[in-house]
């Protein structure tokens, strides 16, 4: 099971979606799962997600892996507002070198 | 013509000077760094007579170019004792612009007692005495001159300033007349207290404007940069700063663990979503009935991310609930009350005090046994007491490193005197590196802008290194010292940073102002000039590398929830300055 908190329009996913709250849905993780697959099962389109996704309070890629028990927070597009120049990415270019390979 | 405005305080007279050729270029930071490098000791006290305030707008300011109405504030530091330059969003800057005055430069010192108002217009500039407004707070002040003057810029402090408190900022009115656009960091209104100058009004009717050398090539620029501006998800109308404003961040620091909350104890705050950008839209929505996007704070912004906070009766409480003082007042001080917060920033403007510093100080207070975190009535008294000038209100005032020796703390997070602001660096080390190592002591503000793939700075060492962490900062310094040099809003970084043609757009605008032929090559230029001079400035000030270091707590006292330590070495810190 992984918990997903999301915030701004992406709250509509959620059975609680007051905005000064927190919006919680669960999902199970099925096997290789990236934080990606977990959020197209759930329904979430894409274009709406925005860059600012933490997985366990790491600033993420999409396509970094999840595993039972993780935490994953998502933010839309329009909310993106992380100086993400101070921030590293975890798990972007070593997993698009590991799905190339 | 451009000219330089000269106000005496010790003999009170106003008079203008042409423009020394080696400022010719300069705007804002750049102009304001260079005169206080040129014309103060370094080793001055602030508040003495020797030290001078500078007012300067940026190169772009006062002509079309959008997002540029920004005023650079410099002088030395009483907070910190570097130099110091701190900028706000206000049609004050414009006006100076537009009557062709490139800086005023308050100097001397009059009467102790004596309080004067600087009137600026076409005709020249005088200065009154402003027994009426003395005493008054900074609200007070700008009302009763916007009711004498009418359609004018206005520059004020309040009671902090007038007691020399090393957490008062510089006041200016936004566009709607608020008193809510501060120059907050560093303690300059205390330095402006000092030279007995309560306020200045300036009004550009019949100014000259400013002159553009080539105007086809400021259209482009400009052209390029509120496309840039228009399109990006966080600047565009309805997009992030817009209708959430800053405050979005709180949620998203919160989720990155990098939320400084009860005095930097944590790096979540449970109370989080209470006090962020989208309950305030949202209890703007049911106390409105409407919804509500947010303003400008000053002319020709259209990123729009000024926001005000509404009564249950729906009249307006205060301007403006942004990130960093939403935060200071928030969670640095466990309160998770949108209505306290917003009366909290209120009495800050209303005094003139810093918003970041203040709310520092309210949370080491809160350390120190003062109060508890999360009363967010005992922090409003606090905050009164300022204004009362008691003894206790005398120590907070002087911020939070004073504050903290007074009650025998170590846990007091500031570099160089002056309080983190709202990420915590245990957390976000690349930022802590910017907090450690800038020449103002710990800002977020001063490394805040283009990416090194934009810039040619150059540079290819890892980012997850402590190396590749410094040399991160230092582009990122350079960057930005040029940015504020511009009159550019700094949240242009955000499109810029994505969008080269927006970046390509404002460097071309500011060469065509000036009519030179400047490049990405020297935005480099510049900022590296910049930071060298005021480096320079500190270190004849009695400033070394040993200052340019963390806490030390930092170092022994893990941040939950990464439970990680400061663990940048202090040659990684050096190194920053290797250019
Ligand atoms: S983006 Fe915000 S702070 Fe900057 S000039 Fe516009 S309203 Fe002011």
């Amino acid at each position: 099971m992984i918990e997903i908190y999301l915030y701004g329009k992406l709250r509509r996913f959620a059975r609680d979606q007051d905005p000064t709250g927190y919006s919680v849905v669960h999902s199970i993780v099925q096997a290789g799962d990236s934080i990606q697959g977990v959020l197209k099962r759930l329904g979430i389109p894409m274009e709406e997600v925005g860059r600012n996704i933490f997985l366990n309070r790491q600033y993420s890629a999409l396509t970094r892996r999840v595993k039972d028990g993780d935490r994953l927070a998502v933010f839309p597009d329009n909310m993106q507002l992380l100086y993400s120049w101070y921030f590293v990415k975890v798990g972007e270019d070593h997993e698009v070198k590991k799905d190339k390979s | 013509m451009s000219k330089i405005l000269r106000v005496n305080m010790t003999d009170l007279t106003a008079r203008y000077q042409d423009v020394p050729v080696k400022y010719k270029l300069m705007g804002a930071r750049w102009l304001t760094s260079s005169m206080v490098s040129d014309e103060v000791e370094p080793t001055c006290h602030p508040l003495g007579p020797t030290n001078k305030l500078v007012f300067a707008p940026g190169i772009v300011t006062g002509t079309a170019a959008p997002t540029s109405a920004r005023i650079s504030v410099g002088s030395k530091s009483p907070l910190t004792g570097t130099i110091k330059e701190s900028n706000a969003g206000t049609k004050f800057s414009p006006m100076l612009a537009k009557l062709g005055i490139k800086a005023v430069v308050v100097e001397g010192q009059p009467k102790e007692g004596m309080w004067y108002l600087l009137e600026v217009t076409k005709d020249g500039a005088r200065l009154l005495p402003a027994t009426d407004l003395a005493g008054k707070g900074a609200y007070a002040t700008t009302n009763a001159l916007i009711k004498r003057y009418g359609k004018v810029g206005v520059c004020c402090i309040g009671l902090a300033g007038e007691m020399k408190m090393a957490m008062a900022g510089v006041c200016f009115n936004d566009l709607s007349d608020r008193a809510s656009r501060y120059s907050g960091r560093g303690g300059l209104g205390a330095v402006m207290g000092t030279k007995g100058l309560k306020a200045m009004v300036v009004d550009n009717k019949d100014g000259p404007g400013v002159s553009i050398a080539n105007q086809e090539l400021f259209g482009q620029g400009c052209k390029k940069l509120t496309e840039a501006l228009q399109t990006h998800a966080i600047t565009k109308p309805k997009g992030a700063l817009n209708t959430y404003g800053t405050a979005v961040l709180i949620n998203i620091l919160n989720e990155a663990g990098g939320l400084p909350t009860r005095n930097f104890a944590s790096g979540t705050f449970e109370g989080a979503p209470k006090i962020a950008g989208e309950a305030i839209f949202e209890g703007n929505k049911q106390r409105l009935g409407k919804e509500l996007y947010n303003h400008a704070c000053s002319p020709g912004c259209i990123i729009q991310c000024s926001n005000t906070w509404h009564n249950p009766d729906g009249s307006e409480q205060v301007s403006c609930q942004e990130y960093e003082s939403v935060w200071a007042f928030g969670a640095n001080c466990g309160i998770d009350d949108l209505d306290v917060t917003a009366e909290l920033i209120r009495i800050s403007n209303d005094l003139g005090v810093d918003t970041i510093e203040s709310g520092g100080t309210i949370a080491v207070a809160m350390e120190g046994g003062l109060a508890k975190f999360g009363d967010g009535q005992k922090a409003i008294e606090l905050m009164q007491e300022i204004g009362k000038g008691t003894p206790l209100g005398r120590i907070l005032g002087q911020g939070a490193a004073f504050t903290g020796r007074a009650l025998g703390l170590v846990r007091v997070p500031g570099v160089k005197g002056q309080n983190m602001p709202a990420y915590s660096p245990r957390a976000v080390k690349g930022i802590g590196v910017t907090y450690m190592t800038s020449t103002q002591g710990a800002d977020h503000t001063i490394g805040y802008t283009i990416a090194p793939e934009i810039l040619s700075v150059g540079g290819k060492a890892d980012p997850l290194s402590p190396e590749g962490k410094a040399e991160l900062s230092r582009n990122f310094q350079i960057a930005t010292a040029f940015l504020d040099s511009t009159g550019y809003c700094v949240f242009i970084a955000f499109a810029i940073l994505d969008i080269p043609k927006g970046f390509e757009g404002m460097v071309q605008s500011c060469a065509a102002v000036l009519g030179t032929n400047w490049t990405a090559d020297d935005v480099t230029r510049i900022g590296k000039e910049i930071l060298r001079k005021e480096r320079a400035f500190n270190e004849a000030a009695g400033f070394t590398r040993a200052d340019d270091r963390p806490p030390e707590f930092m170092r022994y006292e893990a941040l939950p929830p990464h439970n990680k330590l400061w663990d940048i070495p202090n040659k990684a810190l050096d190194s920053v300055w290797d250019f």
